[in-house]
């Protein structure tokens, strides 16, 4: 008995490892004696310049190569005109491996640049910047004001949002219901400009060889994988503790509009840092207004519960705050790479939240999810999205 | 229960190693600071502290390949010999290749096709009504040709009749003229691919009652197009951007200083030479003996070329540069260094 056990586990084992090395076996024969089947093509170098920042009659470039072979920074110009510069720590770049890049230059501000940087087979590769602005050095009174930003823009908006508890208090199921619906249309809409913000960003500063899309799939369905398996079991446990099941739902989605948020704040850091004020004024004012929406989807949830006021406060705080943090890293350590990264994830957290109330409207109605007070309330949760970015 | 939040923590904790680690992509690397600091000054005087590498369009030493100092006083006259009619033939062979990779700026390497090696080619020079003939060799991949501007018989144009690679000969064979200073170059189609990569060179035709004695020099103002996207990276008077500038050109005061200029430069519609501290008498083309312009600044089209004669009055260091400003801050500039011309220093003559 024991040895016939014994002698199935080695075949087991075997008919797991078979196959395996069969598959090395491939691989060795196509890099090895079979490697003319290989045709690749001439391998084109490629560098990307992620971050420019204008100093004291310097400007900084970072660059990454981000081409599948190695490259020689050779020489820096700014508007096409050949500068002498140097590179830090040395100009020879490994796949993905950065350097710095310092160009004296006496710039103006506000004027545009178009800053070039060739490699030792002579070509050259371009990164234009609209209006050049100081770069942001951190000090106490830069990260007070970026949290005054935080604040109006994350915390203020939501707890306005929040005050409309006590009117979806007062109505009737099917109302709210239309106002759990709408709050789910109005995280759609979020969460698919969380997507297009990131693949813009992806577009512009980050170049084709982190394959910006898939880095946005696969980050977002990570994170939306993550957080509905940590959703699910807080909502669990929910069943057999002192929080209850709307609380979770609530925290859920105060959790993802925070991820949300500290998007937004890393886009508004940003702006401030390259020094696109008007941009920057644009999307405080447009995520101010738009992120009350945010109170009410907070709100909704939590509306059949008693005693929430505490709860509310620490809720609209989670949503709100991490704006503060995303101002912070946008306009200090602003990188196009972690740019995406969080905004991914901000979308992956949002669609997490928007299956949780989906979810929760099913089992508290009638089971389905066709009545017109779900469809129309998502529908015009959309609409008011809408509406309110083009106010952006 | 217990396995499905373990299971709940290697899934967080999944997480959280993909965030950190693609935060570890993100960021920049630190800059190693127990590195020695090295210094250097800008053209505008910014003085630089770095740890790191200096990028720099300048040659600091004698290492660049192709040596446009060399290149400058550089008259090839041929093989000297007379006919039974006792007309001067001059012969010269001609070597094209198109292999060769050029360190044509620290740092940029660039596919030269050359004639004889260099970029430009060497300068050819005969006396108005000499024989010239020209043995080409084309070692290069491609098919090349010479074309000549000047005088010459259909047969031995350059156009119609290509040379092979791997070793195809030709004989051009014609009379000089007329006089002054010309370009020649490959004239295979695509014509642009093969004037952007290098094959051109000057053919100077003297009168046959020589100029006056002076210092001269070939000056040919080219482009570098690196990256083949039919704009130029680099200018330069003899190829090698800025060498001039960090190598200034020694020349004397009161004494004749005469420049064939050429311009080979593609994709710009125009190019230009403006000389500091002083004028120049300027012959168009160099067929005339009498200057047409007397200034300091003249516009050239492609292969438009001429002949300037100054001397120099204050010794001193003189820039001269194109004064479309875009070519000189990206190469074609340079100094001339006038040194006291102390007595008993004859001008350097030409001749065969």
């Amino acid at each position: 008995m024991e040895v016939s056990n014994k002698s199935s586990k080695v075949k087991l084992i075997a008919s797991g490892v078979i196959p395996f090395v069969f598959l090395i076996l491939l691989v060795a024969y196509i890099f090895g004696p079979g490697s003319e089947l290989l045709d690749l093509g001439v391998p084109l170098p490629e560098i990307s310049m992620e971050k420019v920042d204008f100093l004291n009659s310097e400007i900084q470039v970072t660059v990454r190569n981000t081409g599948p072979i190695p490259v020689e920074i050779a020489m820096a110009d700014i508007n096409d005109r050949i500068q002498p510069a140097a590179v830090e720590p040395d100009r020879y770049l490994e796949r993905y491996e950065t350097a710095l890049v310092r160009i004296p230059f006496e710039w103006n501000e506000a004027e545009p640049y178009r800053i070039g940087l060739t490699i030792e087979d002579g070509t050259r590769f371009e990164k234009e910047i609209e209006a050049a602005a100081p770069a942001l050095e951190p000090s106490f009174e830069l990260l007070g004001f970026f949290a005054i930003i935080g604040t109006y823009v994350g915390i203020i908006p939501v707890m306005i949002g929040l005050l409309w508890l006590p009117f979806i208090r007062r109505i009737s199921r099917q109302k709210y219901h239309f106002f759990l619906a709408l709050t789910a249309g109005l995280l759609l809409f979020l969460g698919i400009d969380s997507i297009e913000e990131a693949l813009e960003v992806s577009n512009e500063s980050l170049s084709g060889s982190f394959n910006g899309v898939l880095l946005v799939a696969t980050v977002l369905i990570l994170s939306f994988l993550g957080l509905y398996y940590t959703g699910e079991k807080l909502v669990s446990r929910a069943k057999s503790s002192r929080i209850t099941k709307p609380v979770a739902i609530a925290l859920m989605i105060s959790i993802g509009i925070g991820l949300h948020n500290f998007g937004e704040g890393l886009a508004i850091g940003a702006a401030v840092g390259l020094g696109s004020i008007a941009f920057s004024t644009f999307l405080i004012i447009g995520f101010a207004l738009h992120n009350t929406t945010e109170g009410i989807a907070i709100a909704a949830p939590l509306s059949r519960e008693k005693k929430v006021i505490g709860k509310l406060v620490a809720m609209g705080l989670i949503a709100g705050a991490p704006a503060i943090f995303g101002a912070w890293i946008g306009g200090f350590v602003y990188s196009p790479f972690t740019s995406v990264v969080f905004l991914a994830i901000g979308a992956g957290a949002i669609f997490q939240v928007i299956l949780t109330i989906l979810k929760w409207i099913r089992e508290q109605g009638d089971k389905n999810l066709s009545s017109a007070a779900v469809a129309s309330g998502f529908a015009i949760g959309m609409v008011i999205m809408y509406l309110t970015s083009i106010l952006v | 229960m217990k396995i499905k939040s373990r299971s709940g923590i290697m899934m967080m904790s999944m997480f959280v190693i993909i965030a950190v680690s693609a935060l570890f992509v993100a960021l920049p690397e630190g800059i190693n600071a127990q590195q020695e600091d090295k210094v250097f000054v800008t053209h505008s005087g910014a003085v630089v502290k770095t740890t790191g590498e200096i990028l720099d369009p300048l040659y600091t030493s004698a290492t660049v390949e192709f040596d446009p100092m060399e290149y400058l006083r550089d008259f090839n006259y041929g093989r000297v010999s007379q006919l039974a009619d006792g007309t001067t033939l001059r012969e010269y062979t001609l070597v094209a290749r198109d292999d060769e990779i050029m360190e044509v700026s620290p740092g940029i390497f660039y596919n030269v096709w050359s004639y004889n090696g260099t970029v430009p080619g060497p300068t050819i020079r005969a006396t108005e009504g000499d024989i010239v003939r020209i043995k080409f060799i084309n070692h290069g991949e491609k098919e090349h040709t010479i074309h000549f501007h000047g005088i010459h018989p259909a047969g031995m144009d350059g156009v119609f009749e290509p040379v092979g690679g791997n070793g195809g000969q030709f004989v051009y064979e014609f009379e000089a003229g007329p006089v002054g200073v010309h370009p020649y170059h490959c004239h295979v189609m695509p014509l642009e691919e093969h004037i952007v990569h290098g094959l051109y060179g000057v053919f100077i035709v003297d009168p046959k009652e020589k100029r006056p004695a002076a210092d001269e020099m070939v000056m040919v103002l080219n482009g570098l197009d690196t990256d083949f996207d039919t704009e130029n990276n680099f200018y330069a008077a003899n190829t090698i951007p800025f060498y001039y500038q960090h190598h200034p050109i020694q020349i004397n005061t009161n004494e004749l200083i005469r420049i064939y200029v050429v311009n080979m430069v593609e994709f710009d519609p125009i190019n230009n030479f403006h000389l500091h501290g002083n004028l120049y008498k300027y012959y168009p083309t160099g067929t005339d003996i009498v200057p047409s312009f007397y200034t300091d600044m003249i516009t050239l089209s492609q292969t438009e070329r001429g002949i300037m004669e100054f001397e120099y009055k204050y010794p001193g260091k003189y820039l001269f540069h194109a004064h479309k400003v875009e070519f000189s801050e990206k190469g074609w500039v340079g100094i001339f260094m006038v040194n006291e011309n102390k007595e008993g220093i004859e001008s350097e003559g030409y001749g065969s």
